[in-house]
């Protein structure tokens, strides 16, 4: 356990007369095998306790970080001496100072996993399903966070397990990257699926077809939906919408999607690794809906930029600057399947990395395909593709949007796809281009 | 804590190992910031703990932040339990040095106020203000590390280490149209590199350009030679040269992450385009942001050629790859922070200048496209299908700049691009950058650069 006193540096902050402070303190033991070509590369082990302090002098801000127990109080007069000596940060409207009630913390605790076991059994079924290698990572994560403020604090724990499988065969590839909170364990048949499923796109296509750049149909997986969804739910923050780099900044109580379009900040889904009770400054969580079927109902907010706005926080603090938690596409009607045999002409995707932004205010953009991409005719995969982008925006993606699959995975994969809950999508006439 | 058990630490996991290092890290770090005229606050962090690495059967590491033996000591265990269970386990040891280093630095970083930091970013708002931006941001961050290395073969080896780093976004609205910029520089100094810059004028001459190019005409599509500015030398340096050459991923390290390289499974050495292409990395430029005299594994660095004469020449390996390819290490093992793991990765990464004067580029281009500089970018896992969107660009109408273009898009692979170039300038220029790799991802201080360079016959979107 960590060894802070969190009394005496809430009484140190105050006795030294900062107007208003948060602290989060964070004490973790996390534990991670990464292996490659069947094989072990490294086992991690992490044992780390991190104390965030956010105080003002006024509307002059400070944050700093204390690793060592011994050092908060000089820390904590170097931040009163710094404060003193800055410009006022007029985007800094207080700590909330609103009771906090109700705080969604549950009973959880870590969970042993035998990590060592998991990966071999991981890359077995990985190569079981017809695999050659297989890569990836297993996370292993218990986190305690206490969050206090001058008006509330909140403990709870959170983390889980993260399981990301890669498998190849020849030029092929396949992936999966799952995460599971800390409400049960994730038992052995379980991450025998997952590998089993990293290998199915190995052998879904006959072989390479040419395929033209152009407007296509884009069946998109949980993969590539998360991928979008994470590099995209800054422009949801009310400090990109004031900063003038959002798209949506002209969008509230505005369609941006279909009837059956409905995207929600949910971090008190303690299946997830996403899991939190509160915010950076002791606000509860709660689910917060961003979109509900096509209209944009809300942004993320902190304390500061909801008394920008108008409106009340959303328990996304980030206190100057608010983001996701855990982010949710709701499940839709069809089924994925279903979705490829319906598909007159178009693209299947697995997965997507390295998305770009061009031009943030309008959310242009393009990200590069991987893990299984298929050209689809009449309902039924032709062959698979390599060498192009979805290269569009994101207005044009959720406004094309057709068709939402009720199967969900829980998706998470490293810095790519932020925890998350997805669907399949289909959105329409989305921008392929491709090399040349 | 002031890293007082690492000899503890590493004589306690040489006894239960086949090879133990341990490495102490004490990063100081602020940050501070302006958006659209206003101070975003100071952020100051204060991180310090300890990695342990211990090879047996298997590689494990330990990372703690407790200056309390008995939880250290827990760790340790826990890797060495680990360690002994079924692994790779092959790692390049080498000699022992003993040695101290540290970044020079005329105008140090502790000598700095928080006023002084404060008003050169308020300075840059401002001129970001007075240039017509409608999206201003600026963001200085300057930190301060204190390391000491220590292994099994007696290698014990402390550094002090200076960098700076400056970031803005900047956008203007312009008939209806966005366009922004982002610009990144660093090194490794003090705060006389920021006084160089002349930053200012650097945003005033981007924002004019940002301004016009908002207007400009799209380009039709189709094939055109191409004159590529430094900025863009070294972004292809860095993607498609210096990240497919380091040898980790090339045997699948990073398969599930960044993934592998289109010289996996190749035999070598490889031909990748024109002879007239030499692309270095070089960790021990002076400098430079991503300088080091030794790695975090304890390596001395050298420079490096990673393409020669248009063939692969070397690899960029840390103690674990290296050993992999039966060779030395040739010091690439970084690791951004006390509790990350060292990886290849590059440093300075740039095309090597050649002869050509900047003017003589143009000769014989009766249609083309100048792209100085590049906006969005990026690369699939081989780091084989590449894309960069242009800036600042220009079209070429026999041999002579003819007027702006906006966007224009290149789209093509390694192969195609590193065989198009017939001619390489002989200027050379830096920009910096944060390098992420790895599994937690770790951002690390690189330069990229090279010359103007010109291509031939480029299909561009």
């Amino acid at each position: 356990m960590s060894q802070f006193d969190l009394d005496k540096a809430m009484n140190k902050l105050k006795s030294r007369g900062f107007d208003e402070y948060a602290t989060e303190l964070s004490s973790s033991r996390t534990e991670q095998v990464r292996f490659s070509r069947n094989n072990k590369d490294l086992y991690n082990i992490w044992d780390q306790s991190t104390l965030v302090i956010f105080a003002s002098r006024g509307k002059r801000t400070v944050t700093t970080s204390v690793k060592d127990p011994d050092r908060l109080d000089s820390s904590i007069e170097l931040l009163w001496g710094l404060a003193g000596k800055i410009p006022e940060n007029p985007s800094f409207e207080g700590i909330n100072p609103e009771t906090q009630e109700g705080y969604r913390v549950e009973k959880l605790a870590g969970i042993d996993y035998d990590l060592h076991d998991l990966s071999q059994e991981v890359v077995n079924s990985s190569l079981e399903a017809g695999a050659e290698r297989a890569a990836g990572v297993l996370y292993n994560r218990t986190n305690t966070i206490e969050v206090r403020t001058k008006y509330n604090q909140c403990t709870f724990t959170t983390g889980g397990l993260e399981v990301v499988i890669r498998s190849f065969k020849g030029n092929n590839t396949g992936q999966e990257g799952r995460h599971f909170g800390l409400k049960e364990k994730v038992d052995s048949k379980k991450i025998r699926e997952i590998g089993h499923q990293s290998a199915e796109a190995l052998s879904l296509a006959p072989g390479r077809v040419d395929f033209n750049p152009g407007k296509y149909d884009v069946l998109m997986s949980p993969y590539v939906i998360g991928n979008l969804m994470s590099y995209s739910s800054s422009f949801l923050s009310y400090y990109s919408v004031e900063t003038g780099l959002s798209c949506f900044s002209e969008s509230l109580n505005k369609g941006v999607s279909c009837d059956s379009f409905t995207l929600v900040d949910d971090p008190v889904d303690s299946t997830g690794v996403g899991y939190r009770a509160c915010d950076d400054e002791a606000t509860k969580t709660g689910p917060n809906v961003l979109i509900e079927n096509g209209v944009l109902k809300n942004y993320m907010h902190s304390f500061s930029t909801s008394a920008h706005a108008g409106t009340k926080t959303t328990g996304n603090a980030g206190i100057i600057s608010p983001g996701a938690w855990q982010l949710k596409v709701l499940p839709g009607a069809e089924s994925a399947p279903k979705m490829i045999s319906e598909l007159d002409e178009g693209l299947l995707i697995n997965n997507c990395w390295y998305t770009r932004y061009q031009d943030y205010r309008n959310a242009i953009f393009s990200t590069v395909p991987r893990d299984g991409v298929f050209y689809v005719k009449n309902g039924e995969i032709q062959g698979s593709v390599t060498g192009i982008r979805i290269s569009d925006s994101i207005p044009n993606v959720l406004s094309g949007i057709t068709g939402i699959s009720r199967e969900t995975k829980n998706v998470k994969w490293w810095e790519e796809i932020a925890a998350s809950n997805m669907p399949y999508v289909l959105s329409e006439k989305i921008g392929i281009t491709k090399s040349f | 804590m002031e890293g007082d058990l690492i000899h503890k630490i590493l004589d306690y996991a040489s006894s239960r190992s086949k090879f133990a290092e341990a490495r102490y890290m004490d990063l100081n770090v602020n940050q501070v910031g302006f958006r659209n005229g206003e101070f975003q606050g100071l952020n100051f962090d204060s991180e310090r703990g300890y990695a342990v690495r211990v090879v047996n059967r298997s590689i494990s590491m330990a990372y703690s932040d407790s200056n309390d033996w008995t939880r250290v000591k827990e760790s340790i265990d826990r890797a060495i339990e680990k360690s002994n269970f079924d692994g790779k386990n092959r790692i390049y040891e080498g000699d022992a040095i003993k040695d101290s280093w540290k970044v020079r630095a005329k105008k140090k970083l502790e000598d700095y106020s928080i006023e002084d930091r404060v008003t050169i970013v308020r300075e840059n708002d401002s001129a970001m203000g007075s240039s017509g931006a409608s999206v201003r941001v600026n963001s200085m961050v300057d930190k301060r590390i204190n390391q000491f290395y220590v292994n099994s073969t007696g290698s014990e080896i402390s550094g002090e280490i200076s960098r700076l780093f400056y970031f803005y976004l900047v956008g203007v609205a312009e008939s209806g149209e966005f366009e922004q910029s982002t610009e990144q520089f660093g090194s490794s100094s003090g705060f006389e590199f920021i006084e160089k810059l002349d930053l200012q004028n650097r945003i005033e001459q981007d924002l004019t350009d940002l301004h016009q190019s908002a207007e400009a005409p799209r380009i039709t599509p189709g094939k055109f030679d191409i004159i590529v500015g430094p900025e863009i030398s070294g972004i292809v340096a860095h993607e498609s040269c210096g990240h497919p050459t380091e040898y980790d991923r090339i045997i699948g390290r990073e398969g599930a992450q960044a993934g592998e390289s289109f010289l996996t499974g190749k035999e070598f050495p490889l031909k990748i385009g024109s002879p007239v292409v030499n692309v270095v990395d070089n960790p021990s430029l002076g400098g430079s942001f991503g300088f080091y005299k030794y790695d975090d594994e304890g390596i001395p660095s050298r420079k490096r050629y990673l393409y020669k004469g248009g063939e692969t020449n070397e690899f960029i390996l840390n103690r674990e790859s290296a050993a992999q390819l039966g060779t030395a290490s040739n010091a690439g093992g970084r690791s951004s922070s006390w509790n990350l793991e060292p990886l290849a990765r590059m440093s300075t990464t740039y095309i090597e200048p050649g002869d050509y004067k900047f003017d003589d580029l143009f000769d014989g281009v009766r249609r083309g496209v100048y792209i100085k500089s590049f906006t969005e970018w990026n690369i699939d896992d081989i780091r084989f299908n590449e894309k960069y969107v242009g800036k600042e660009a220009y079209l070429i109408t026999d041999g002579d700049i003819s007027g702006r273009v906006r966007r224009p898009t290149i789209e093509t692979n390694t192969i195609k691009f590193y065989s198009s170039i017939d001619a390489v300038g002989n200027d050379l220029e830096f920009s910096a950058g944060m390098c992420g790799k790895g599994d937690p991802e770790q951002g690390v201080d690189v330069w990229m650069g090279g010359p103007h360079m010109r291509l031939r016959g480029v299909y561009l979107q």
